[in-house]
């Protein structure tokens, strides 16, 4: 199918819908970019993670079913969160498992996934020089497998990388620990916020003490976290998420 | 009835209602798997003894060998006067599991014939036949395994299916001297058996 | 803040023992990477593993029937124990029987489970931990911390000062080879005066009755090589059908518990010594109630290699004692609820659900799938405080509806933008203490879509 022909959803997870509209806009713009038929249905509102998550994954039910009626005419959903996408894969199970709900939890992508595995994209043609750590949020390196994760014994792989690696200029970092957890982990961050924000420390001094300007990962969650620690102790480092590099400047 | 019949009355009892839960919530028989076929790629004795040797060191052993014309027994003569020797079948009367704990802990280095090796983790297989009294091999100071250089198995698939635990009271495999690491996780050796173990490789 | 949060807390708040914590448990768990990567088929072992235990949880009843059997002609008297004060009675039986007083013990969280020692020692009757780690632990009257690694949570300092106490080793020395020579003269006394030796068991082989049993330090050899009495407890889930799944096993117990490619000894015992006397307890305890939750039945898999515990970055920063159970870590958090769900649940969210724990473990309990299960249950069961339960029906209405999203988004947004930052920051805004909220941007993305979306589309 020509990539004009492929309709497709955009689903903008809530927190950033509200707090990194930018991190939207980088999606869609890239997703436009590239020749796609992108649109955002405006009646979404979240996958219902924060609730499911907290075990209240019956009172996500409403919130579940808004998201299929919301996207079952794409052929394809793509998100900028592997953590959302990861969500309605993996938990809408609950759910009557009707042709709609199918297709749209097959269909549902995080964004470099869908770059990579739909699109056979490897190179986006962009300039980014600049010193880059890559945090690995864990539900779309692990749930996903968007990339091996480091407990595993199997070949090396990255989706992620594999994206920003052919950036002009970029460098990529390499960290003491590859894939720990930054400790956002939804309303984990609010019920531990002493070991959430623990962890949170530990992620970002390894990304800065291995040189890294730019912090990035799939999810803005965990970033948003991130940020929170960086802004709060007042470091140098900033945050992107990975659509706002892979929509940069193009060479 | 006396009192103790009660109580292993009301155990044979738990017996049978243990059993009865399990039956009413177990799930629905799931197949045994078959033998596990892993890597089968053919090892060749070389790498085994190379894998084994290193597999030792690492579990911090250490490796003799006898040169050829030196011949074992000599070996034994030159390297461990002193020590119980196993393989002498007057020696094995004298240790049999009727002597003592106080006599055992006297020992300092005893000499045992190990049954075959183990290429991935150096372990080394003995059982009752090897020793008369199976408290020896982990009370003395000092443990010397001989061990044929052909008998070396790849992995411990291939050294259970040498071992038929039906022919033995009591086998063990034994991959270094005792450690532990229980104190600020720093590695120590001779926690409680064997401080110091020797492999003594012969043809 | 109340659990495993709240304990949390407190032991963070010694950031440099924090720090340390968590360097040593990944140190562990970086050398588990190291002795699993050497492995090229570590992936199939896991699975095979994994599919042996589900075998054995499916035939339980069978094969313990075949291991009873089988270790009765052994020679050995096999006992059965319904719950812990059961279990705990029959040892008590067993020692009377044979007017034992003086007991060595290899390590066995079953017997922690069952609190034998503490039962025991009141009836008079002194049971030694014969692990280093355990003995540490036991001289200062403390749990373990840690399932593999006992006093993980202790600086050598600390067993140095208790050592001189207890051993009357050198005041100020805790070079630990120092110390370790100190353990094994004091427990080597202990070993040859006991009358029984207790320890637990790893591996149960139902075809021939044998129960293996792992140990680097050889404490369970001692034990049970020089006491005239010897007793093996174990769960009812320990069994394995065959001597050849050993070999799947042994090799991956220790390269996942510490990185070591095998224990020091692998011990196999099937009959009793000559004139010797071996018996086996078999305990329940939950377990067959347990097999009945088909949602998590899969945790009885579980082989206590402690892998889950130094993968996690929770445990790792929050130390053994911050779960209060048995178990700590991700598998104590969800083998916990088993029997108490309401009292452990703040254990199931003890957990960021990073995944790291189901992929170290050995026979692929899916851990983080099932802590996951165990919120939903104990949310469906009207667990949770009414505080909680209320605000996430409130998440629950404005999530599932676009209107209210959409206002309660930019009332949010309205708020965090124009109220005073000491209202915002305030206590009980957890989100706060150690972080920034985001700065909020002019309008949501949804708003922007309003205004430019169709404009984009037509470029």
């Amino acid at each position: 199918m020509a990539r004009k022909n492929i309709q497709i959803g955009l689903f903008i997870p809530c927190y950033i819908d509200q707090f990194y509209p930018q991190v939207g806009v980088a999606t869609l713009e890239l997703l436009q970019k590239l020749g796609l038929d992108v649109r955002y249905p405006m009646k979404q509102t979240c996958c219902g993670q924060p609730l499911a998550n907290s075990g209240a994954e019956k009172k996500a039910i409403k919130t579940y079913q808004n998201f299929i009626r919301n996207f079952s005419e794409f052929d394809y959903v793509v998100s900028p969160s592997g953590s959302c996408v990861y969500h309605v894969r993996e938990h809408y199970n609950i759910l009557e498992q009707t042709e709609e709900v199918k297709k749209v939890r097959q269909n549902t992508y995080e964004l470099c996934e869908f770059l990579v595995d739909i699109l056979g994209i490897d190179d986006l043609k962009i300039r980014f020089p600049h010193k880059v750590g890559i945090h690995q949020s864990c539900h779309g390196l692990r749930g996903l497998k968007l990339g091996k994760s480091s407990e595993l014994v199997a070949e090396s792989y990255s989706k992620v990388h594999r994206l920003l690696e052919k950036a002009d200029g970029i460098e990529i970092i390499r960290l003491d620990r590859e894939d720990e957890c930054c400790g956002f982990g939804g309303t984990f961050s609010i019920f531990e916020p002493d070991v959430s924000v623990k962890m949170g420390k530990m992620r970002v001094h390894d990304h800065e003490t291995n040189g890294a300007e730019i912090i990035t990962a799939t999810d803005m969650s965990c970033l948003m976290h991130l940020e929170g620690i960086i802004r709060r102790e007042k470091k140098a480092l900033k945050v992107m998420h990975i659509a706002e590099i892979l929509n940069s400047n193009s060479l | 009835m006396n009192g103790k019949d009660n109580k292993q009355n009301t155990e044979m009892g738990s017996r049978q209602t243990i059993i009865e839960r399990i039956r009413q919530n177990k799930p629905e028989t799931k197949p045994l798997p078959g033998s596990f076929t892993g890597n089968q790629e053919p090892v060749s004795k070389e790498q085994l003894s190379v894998c084994f040797r290193e597999s030792l060191i690492k579990a911090g052993a250490e490796i003799a060998e006898p040169d050829g014309n030196e011949g074992l027994e000599p070996y034994k003569e030159k390297h461990f006067p002193e020590a119980v020797d196993l393989t002498d079948t007057a020696v094995r009367k004298k240790y049999s599991s009727e002597i003592s704990k106080k006599e055992l802990e006297k020992t300092g280095t005893v000499i045992i014939e190990g049954q075959f090796g183990v290429a991935e983790n150096g372990a080394i297989w003995l059982d009752e036949t090897n020793f008369p009294n199976r408290l020896l091999p982990f009370i003395a100071e000092r443990l010397i395994i001989l061990l044929n250089k052909e008998n070396i198995v790849s992995n411990m698939h291939g050294a259970y299916r040498k071992i038929d635990l039906r022919n033995t009271g009591f086998g063990v495999f034994i991959s270094g001297p005792s450690k532990t690491a229980d104190i600020e996780q720093s590695l120590v050796y001779g926690a409680h058996g064997a401080k110091r173990l020797t492999i003594v490789l012969f043809d | 803040m109340k659990g495993h949060a709240a304990k949390a807390r407190q032991f963070l708040s010694d950031n440099e023992r924090a720090d340390w914590q968590d360097k040593a448990l990944w140190a562990v768990r970086q050398k588990r990477d190291v002795a699993a990567g050497s492995v090229r088929e570590w992936e199939q072992l896991r699975e095979q593993a994994s599919q042996i235990k589900e075998n054995v949880l499916s035939n339980l009843d069978n094969y313990l029937l075949q291991f009873e059997q089988a270790a009765i002609q052994n020679g050995v008297q096999v006992c059965w124990a319904e719950d812990d004060r059961q279990f705990n009675e029959t040892i008590l039986r067993i020692i009377r029987d044979h007017q034992a007083q003086k007991i060595v013990k290899s390590k066995s969280m079953l017997t922690e489970e069952c609190g034998l020692n503490h039962f025991l020692e009141k009836e008079g009757i002194e049971v030694v931990d014969t692990d280093l780690g355990e003995r540490i632990i036991q001289f200062r009257n403390e749990p373990p911390s840690h399932i593999v690694l006992p006093a993980i949570h202790l600086k050598r300092e600390e067993v140095g000062e208790l050592f001189h106490e207890k051993l009357h080793t050198e005041k100020g020395n805790s070079d630990p080879t120092y110390l370790t020579a100190a353990a094994r003269v004091h427990l080597r006394e202990k070993f040859l005066e006991a009358d029984i030796a207790i320890t637990g068991v790893n591996f149960a082989v139902a075809e021939s009755g044998t129960v293996v049993v792992c140990t680097n330090e050889g404490n369970a050899d001692m034990g049970v090589h020089a006491a005239p009495v010897q007793i093996h407890c174990m769960g009812i889930e320990k069994i394995i059908p065959r001597t050849e799944d050993l070999g799947v096993f042994t090799r991956l117990l220790a390269r996942s518990a510490t990185g070591q490619a095998v224990t020091t000894y692998t011990s196999h015992y099937r009959k009793p010594k000559p004139g010797g006397q071996m018996y086996i307890v078999i305990v329940d305890n939950g377990r067959s109630e347990h097999l009945g939750l088909s949602a998590h039945r899969n945790s009885l898999k579980c082989i206590r290699c402690g892998a889950c515990m130094n993968t996690c970055p929770v445990y790792r920063r929050s130390g053994g004692y911050s779960y209060g159970s048995v178990i700590p870590g991700p598998i104590g958090s969800i083998l916990a609820p088993v029997k108490q769900m309401k009292d452990k649940q703040d254990l199931t969210f003890a957990s960021s659900l990073c995944g790291s724990c189901s992929n170290v473990c050995p026979v692929k309990v899916d851990i983080h799938s099932q802590l996951y299960k165990w919120r939903q249950e104990i949310s469906e069961k009207n667990l949770f405080p009414k505080a909680k339960s209320y605000s996430l029906s409130i998440v629950g209405k404005v999530l599932g509806s676009n209107g209210m999203y959409n206002f309660s988004g930019k009332a949010a947004r309205w708020a965090l933008k124009n109220m005073p930052r000491r209202l915002i920051y305030n206590k009980l805004n957890t989100w706060g203490w150690g972080r920034e909220l985001p700065e909020v941007p002019e309008m949501s993305f949804k708003e922007w879509y309003k205004k430019n979306g169709n404009e984009r589309k037509r470029q």
